[in-house]
């Protein structure tokens, strides 16, 4: 379990983190646990990479990594975004991410 | 949602016997609202893009919601801008007169078979509208309604919010593949009936968010997905990478390069999502084949990087909008013309609305392909050439070498898309492609391709999350022929040539054909063509090892 107070985690109404720069491991812990990834404190190193690289990702060219992308740039096997977080999204929520829009969302998930 | 409903329990759901006595006998009749039920509609557009593109009405608002916000006098908005439409679209105008009900349509459409509602009868949808008209624009239509009964036998009703809500919710039920258009014997375009419709409610900005935002996104940043120019081409440069580890080519391209002969724009999907990535890297392959054998001088930009047109599902003004950055580009670029990647819609904006809208496109040249002397005449005015055109006009002269067992574990048919099919007549080009680069090929029953085939039940818009029932419901008559060559032939790869059904399609198998794949042409291509100077390949362009290779 997170030490995490419910109070610090502002959320918006699809559980995406209000505001990105506010993110922290300990964040990452608790969103994990709330979509059902990992209940486990600190996530493990593999999921950590991945949410690492997405930040990242994020932070230089405000958009979204292509899926396969982020296995072949993290130097995981290639099927490692399904293994770990088998819905995209939750990668994006967990790593504090904006809610990507919808044309984006549809083509990540379809 | 689907997710939730099993394709056995979606088939049961399906009722095509007339209504129950519950309901009012009259369709008619809006005193019992139209239930908006969800899974079959999109949320509604975010205020902030129907803001950025200068439409008005930008709000909050709920579908579901009693309220919907409207201006005070939205009766007044609509019905001067249907008078307006009407004096505008000579089409729009007969299209609303011309109708006998004969039926013809009502059994073509995809999402009446998918549902079994009536008001998705192509004729009844048309109708919502088509009532409004007659009472309110026709001599008979303001006679009779002063006598008793007399809206009944015209089949005419007022303009009240049940009757709205109604239109927005089928409109928005409509992929606009024109399917039963073919079958009209007056040839009413049912499509354009729905693009009016669409156009009115965004007079009261009505638009859903599945096109507000990415028309928002286009309009700033040049693309639907909002992939700004870094991350474009760093998306390009990652399948350069992935390229040269399964043939040892550098297939880096050209972006906005000044002078270049031919500019390249595809939808943006291809750029970011599988397996239009493939079909993207396939597109790399050709060119750097063609500029390598024949110095073919192709370039893309990082701001005409959609070829895709949301603002077609809005309106004819933001349509023209989208539109005109292509031509921009070109001119600025300098280029001669324009190739077009795999995409729907665009082409039926190409073929059907550019001309006469940003054309004719007098600065460029009549598309001619340098490396075989062919000289696109249909492409005479929009200067715009597809690449299935292109590349069969290559694989017809014999100029690509292409090595047919790369695809040997590929057992094909081909969905034709339905605004290539319909919107431009490109029938033979993309089997033709299909041909050349794998041996097994095998058509779906004759009315369900080429002119007549069905759509992927995501187009025209509706490709969103929160409406896949309606979607898969949708996609039940094309799945339908999928499974019948997938049984009778073992297909197990469906070929298309459209951003839109590498998007949907993949959903579409995987609910109801989930043996089957999807996978764009110019994927086929990009994996028989051999490439000068490339070393043995063991791998696809998905990585899997190529038939006939083990897996290490």
């Amino acid at each position: 379990m997170s030490s995490l107070g419910q109070e610090e985690l502002k959320l918006d109404a699809d559980g995406y983190l209000m505001d990105p720069s506010t993110w922290t491991e300990q964040i990452a812990c608790a969103l994990a646990e709330r979509e059902g990834i990992s209940d486990e404190c600190p996530l493990s190193k593999e999921r950590m990479e991945i949410l690492k690289f997405v930040r990242d990702y994020y932070k230089r060219f405000e958009a979204f990594p292509i899926i396969r992308a982020v296995c072949k740039n993290v130097g995981q096997e290639k099927s490692c975004q399904y293994h770990q977080f088998p819905d995209p999204i939750t990668a994006w929520k967990i790593a504090g991410l904006p809610q990507p829009n919808p044309e984006v969302l549809a083509k990540i998930r379809h | 949602m689907a997710d939730e409903l099993t394709p056995d329990e979606a088939l049961d759901k399906i009722d095509y016997r007339p209504r129950s006595s519950s309901e009012p006998r009259n369709w008619l009749d809006t005193t019992k609202s139209v239930q908006i039920r969800p899974g079959m509609y999109c949320y509604a557009a975010k205020p902030e893009s129907v803001e950025t593109l200068g439409l008005p009405y930008a709000r909050e608002w709920n579908p579901t919601d009693e309220d919907w916000k409207l201006p005070e006098n939205w009766q007044e908005i609509l019905h001067e801008g249907i008078k307006e439409r009407l004096e505008r679209f000579r089409t729009f105008k007969i299209f609303m007169d011309i109708c006998v009900r004969c039926g013809a349509c009502a059994d073509k459409c995809h999402f009446f078979l998918g549902t079994g509602d009536p008001k998705n009868m192509p004729v009844l949808r048309a109708e919502l509208l088509r009532s409004i008209y007659r009472n309110d624009f026709t001599f008979a239509g303001k006679l009779l309604k002063k006598i008793p009964g007399g809206k009944r036998l015209l089949g005419s009703r007022e303009m009240s919010l049940e009757a709205l809500k109604e239109m927005w919710y089928y409109f928005f039920q409509c992929t606009e593949c024109r399917r039963c258009s073919v079958f009209c014997p007056y040839g009413i375009d049912t499509a354009e009936i729905t693009i009016i419709g669409r156009e009115l409610l965004n007079l009261l900005g009505l638009n859903i968010d599945w096109i507000a935002t990415p028309v928002s996104n286009c309009y700033q940043t040049g693309n639907h997905l909002g992939i700004q120019p870094h991350a474009f081409k760093d998306m390009l440069e990652f399948f350069v990478e992935d390229i040269e580890d399964i043939t040892g080519v550098d297939c880096t391209p050209e972006f906005q390069k000044k002078g270049a002969d031919i500019l390249f724009i595809t939808p943006s999907g291809d750029v970011f999502a599988d397996p239009g990535t493939y079909t993207c890297q396939g597109y790399l392959i050709l060119f750097k084949y063609l500029k390598d054998k024949y110095g073919l001088d192709v370039t893309w930009s990082t701001y005409a990087s959609e070829g895709g047109n949301f603002g077609f599902f809005t309106s004819h003004e933001t349509m023209k909008r989208l539109n005109a950055k292509m031509y921009a580009e070109a001119k600025r670029l300098g280029v001669k013309w324009i190739l077009g990647g795999e995409c729907g819609h665009m082409w039926r904006v190409i073929n059907q609305y550019m001309d006469t809208m940003n054309g004719p496109a007098d600065f460029l040249e009549v598309p001619v392909n340098p490396i075989t002397g062919t000289r696109f005449e249909n492409a005479a005015s929009t200067k715009m050439v597809h690449i299935c055109e292109f590349t069969a006009d290559l694989i017809k002269h014999g100029k690509l070498e292409l090595d047919k067992s790369r695809n040997a574990n590929r057992v094909l048919t081909f969905h034709d898309s339905c605004n290539p099919a319909r919107g431009m007549g490109l029938l033979e080009e993309p089997r033709y492609c299909i041909k050349a680069c794998a041996d097994e090929f095998y058509e779906m029953p004759p009315n369900t391709i080429r002119e007549q085939t069905f759509c992927c039940g995501s187009g025209a818009g509706l490709n969103a999350g929160e409406n896949i029932e309606l979607r898969m419901a949708g996609a039940l008559p094309r799945a339908n022929a999928v499974k019948y060559v997938h049984n009778k032939f073992g297909v197990n790869s469906l070929a298309t040539i459209c951003a839109i059904d590498r998007a949907a399609l993949p959903t579409m198998c995987e609910y109801w054909v989930p043996e089957v794949d999807v996978i764009g042409v110019h994927e086929l291509v990009g994996n028989a063509l051999i490439l000068p100077g490339e070393k043995e390949r063991t791998e696809d362009l998905r990585m899997e090892p190529l038939p006939g290779v083990e897996e290490e």
